[in-house]
């Protein structure tokens, strides 16, 4: 109510000034920070305070950002030239508030357990491991958005994340990294997470690299996520529906039907879970690709006019200080819950199992290429043959995607800008090699 | 002037109350930051205007930090913030000190600023170019005060600009001290050479004799002297102490970390910590003399000096970083540097540049260069990767130029997700057989 006052007194000042349209983004927040690593033990409370303002006209815009509260009788700044569409107010479909969002936050105690218990299973799995850096974020959020066409909704979030750093017994080699996310600290499971980095620095310091190979490639979640993440420029914003006509085939499919993509802002249980976007706007289920069809690109409101414009909101905004921008909060691929991923390990004959990134890669939609840096496993028979390491997953991003022969239902996310989340993919038509 | 009439002895008496155990370090940093951004032409809404302050309160202990953080500047949250920090409940409520601070004055928004993008464009013309750019430039405003227990420096003020602009065939970025006639020129003409270079033939992999530029040469040292010189770096290999007078590069190597002798506006008397910088030998002859250090540093070595100790923002706590590098001059020319090389590279920028702290290793991607043939600066060259061990290669530098130009900008460091603006003074640099990668 407080908040709602606050912003009438805003627009009425904005309108003194000269600006008939206006928003303010409301944002106030409690974190939690824990770090183990080379500067010690360092635990952080912090309460987040700030708000954003964008107004103007169809001739001119301004955008002012602060913490704290903003006061109605502020100077703005001067505005420019260039105009400012707001969006509308549009009806909200019912949302139940995640549960969780009234659960305290980590408490120091638990936060030093759990890294410690991290570091305790990684010397378990690994003997003479080191966690060299440990950092655990948790906070919670209320968002408010007004404005002048009536939009006027507020929510809560909440969300925990882990960056961790090890390095194996070896010496002189590089360390290893793995960022992990989830709504509560809580839902963190220490033993699973040691158990990949010591994965990690097993393969890195034990696996051979492979020469130029072809044949099955089972990718676990953390490779698949990486490769969906590589494919954004494809399904987010006005580029996409371009490009995607480029891989289109003769039914129309840039993809093989065993793949559906989605982004679903309402994602239940998913860290960015929330009933709006950062303008406002309801949102929900956007189908971008069906059964290898390509539907649509994740747009935002402003990008079409007329009947074509989406319903449902994309614009993400991560903190007063940033800028409403189109971008996915929970894109993945649409898991199949009669297909265990265990059964797609055994089904290979001969192939590989690759079960880490152990980079970012390079994704080139205008040649038609993409690269990988992943270690994982050679199977044969459904067996693990030998460990992979300092190996490209490479090939043409059209074949990536017609390629894609089964999904199986171990659905996961990784925050990589927004949370991306893939289950292991079985696919043919790419190839791995040795990297430079 | 927003932290000159803080109570600074009531908020060192408040201090003092949680720092109850010999060794404890208590401190209050109060920050304010203005920024102005002038974005791209086809990115509304127009100018942007960010205004934030807020401070921190930490205790240190041993090997344990507490850290607790506001958005506002207000008595009741500094109790508050306090209570956090504390480790042992207070009979008594904490005191609320007056925390008096002037109010934020209205955006001046710098003429130059909005007609930065014009006169780059103006300029390219004047060379007979022309090509689409999106610029985006901001103007960064920030003054910080910190309060400890016993000292209180006074406030410090920095203020500087950077600048972003993405092309069809790759980005650029810069941070300017200023924003006048040698930026200008400074921007246009790098701007130029990638325009240039964008159909260059690439550099064939190999090893060759190199000539980085003094742009590229302050990115060169950030990396390879100012990272590994951090006791956050050497603390990962083991004894910090033990780095001390080992030789790690050539003689021609005098290499310091000057945060008074900066550009003007970004010259600092004290650090993020309150702590009075000093002119920092890193590296004297190539040997290291004294590495980055902040308080927690320091406090767990009596060989080492604090004073570099900064925060990008009042929710991180301090890590020990570089300001200013200074690269002192050669005695050669630039035409003594190139003369004999029959065939190498010479690199004016860097795009980016990373070192693994454990390994020691170090790749720079460079957007462009300029081929040296028998002595000469020859056709444009595209982009190209530079690697090494960062033993190997400060052993590789036979000749450092003897020109010095302003200092300037060395770009935004991003080491363990902490942005801060660095800055440097270099001459060029001439280093022997390094490893080129197209």
């Amino acid at each position: 109510m407080k908040q709602r006052h606050l912003a009438a007194e805003i627009f009425q000042g904005l309108a003194a000034a000269g600006h008939e349209s206006g928003e303010l983004f409301l944002k106030m927040g409690r974190s939690r920070r824990f770090e183990l690593g080379s500067h010690g033990r360092v635990s952080g409370a912090s309460r987040e305070v700030g708000w954003a303002v964008r107004a103007g006209s169809a001739r001119s815009s301004l955008f002012l950002a602060g913490s704290g509260l903003p006061r109605p009788d502020m100077d703005w700044p001067q505005s420019d030239g260039k105009a400012i569409q707001l969006s509308a107010a549009r009806p909200i479909p019912a949302w139940r508030p995640p549960v969780d969002l009234d659960s305290s936050l980590v408490a120091e105690s638990e936060a030093i357990a759990l890294l410690e218990g991290i570091e305790r299973s990684l010397l378990g799995e690994l003997p003479k491991s080191r966690l060299i850096r440990g950092l655990l974020d948790e906070g919670t959020s209320e968002t408010s958005v007004f404005n002048t066409l009536g939009v006027d909704v507020s929510f809560r979030s909440r969300a925990a994340s882990l960056y961790l750093e090890a390095v194996g017994p070896w010496g002189g080699e590089s360390s290893v990294s793995l960022m992990v996310a989830a709504r509560e600290v809580r839902r963190l499971q220490p033993a699973a997470i040691a158990r990949r980095l010591a994965n990690r620095l097993a393969l890195e310091h034990e696996g051979t690299a492979p020469a130029k190979e072809r044949g099955e490639i089972l990718m676990a979640p953390p490779v698949a996520i990486r490769m969906l993440a590589g494919l954004l420029p494809l399904l987010v914003g006005g580029g996409g529906m371009r490009l995607a006509r480029r891989y289109r085939d003769r039914q129309g499919r840039i993809g093989s039907s065993a793949l559906s993509i989605m982004d679903n802002g309402r994602y239940p249980g998913g860290v960015l879970e929330a009933p709006v976007d950062g303008e406002g706007s309801p949102t929900g289920e956007v189908v971008l690709v069906d059964e290898g069809h390509f539907c649509q690109a994740l747009l935002g409101w402003t990008d079409v006019s007329g009947s074509a414009r989406p319903t449902l909101g994309c614009m993400r905004r991560d903190s007063w200080r940033d800028m409403p921008r189109v971008a996915p909060s929970h894109l993945f691929i649409k898991p199949r819950p009669e297909v265990a991923a265990g059964s797609l390990v055994a089904s290979v004959t001969r192939g590989y199992y690759l079960v880490e990134p152990t980079g970012s890669g390079r994704f080139d939609f205008e040649k038609d290429q993409f690269w990988l840096p992943v270690c994982g496993f050679a199977l044969r028979q459904g067996n693990v043959e030998v460990p992979l390491a300092h190996a490209r997953l490479e090939g043409s991003i059209g074949a990536f995607l017609q390629g894609i022969q089964t999904v199986a239902r171990d659905l996961a996310f990784q925050p990589l800008g927004g949370m991306v989340g893939s289950p292991s993919l079985l696919v043919t038509g790419v190839g791995l090699s040795r990297t430079a | 002037m927003p932290f000159v009439d803080l109570d600074t002895t009531a908020i060192a008496r408040s201090l003092s109350q949680i720092a109850d155990r010999e060794g404890d370090l208590a401190d209050a940093y109060f920050e304010r930051r203005e920024e102005v951004e002038l974005p791209a032409d086809d990115d509304p809404p127009g100018i942007r205007v960010w205004r934030d302050e807020g401070f921190a309160i930490r205790l240190l202990r041993g090997g344990n930090t507490w850290l607790a953080t506001r958005d506002q500047i207000d008595r009741s949250l500094f109790a508050e913030s306090l209570r956090q920090v504390a480790r042992v409940m207070p009979a008594a409520p904490y005191p609320q000190p007056a925390l008096r601070i002037g109010a934020f004055p209205p955006t001046d928004i710098p003429r130059q600023l909005l007609r930065f993008p014009q006169s780059i464009t103006r300029e390219i013309r004047r060379r007979l170019a022309g090509f689409p750019m999106r610029l985006q430039v901001r103007l960064h405003r920030r003054w910080v005060r910190v309060v400890g227990t016993q000292l209180a420096p006074e406030q410090q003020e920095e203020e500087f600009f950077s600048l972003q602009a993405d092309m069809p065939w790759g980005q650029y970025g810069a941070l300017l001290p200023q924003l006048d006639a040698q930026a200008i020129e400074e921007v246009a003409s790098s701007l130029m050479l990638l325009f240039k270079a964008r159909e260059a033939v690439a550099v064939e992999a190999g090893h060759w004799p190199v000539v980085l530029g003094p742009s590229a040469c302050a990115v060169f040292l950030h990396e390879v002297v100012a990272h590994a010189l951090e006791t956050d770096t050497l603390v990962l290999g083991g004894r910090i102490g033990a780095a001390r007078g080992v030789r790690i590069g050539s003689e021609l190597l005098n290499v310091l970390d000057d945060p008074t002798g900066g550009p003007e506006r970004v010259r600092r008397s004290t650090d993020d910590e309150g702590m009075m910088v000093v002119r920092r030998w890193l590296l004297r002859n190539g040997e290291v003399e004294q590495p980055l250090a902040d308080l927690f540093s320091a406090q767990h070595s009596k060989d080492l000096i604090p004073g570099a100790g900064r925060r990008s923002h009042r929710h991180l706590p301090p890590v020990p970083r570089s300001s200013h590098l200074e690269l002192l001059p050669g005695d050669s020319s630039f035409d003594d540097l190139v003369a004999d090389i029959d065939e190498g590279l010479f690199l004016p920028e860097v795009a980016h540049g990373s070192i693994d702290p454990l390994t020691g290793r170090l790749s720079l991607r460079v957007p462009c260069g300029l081929r040296i043939r028998n002595g000469e600066i020859r056709e444009i060259v595209g982009p190209c990767r530079l690697t090494g061990q960062l033993s190997d290669l400060l052993s590789s530098v036979t000749g450092v130029g003897s020109e010095v130009v302003p200092a300037t900008g060395a770009g935004w460091c991003a080491k363990g997700g902490v942005k801060l603006p660095v800055w440097a003074t270099a001459p060029a640099m001439r280093l022997e057989n390094i490893e080129v990668a197209s």
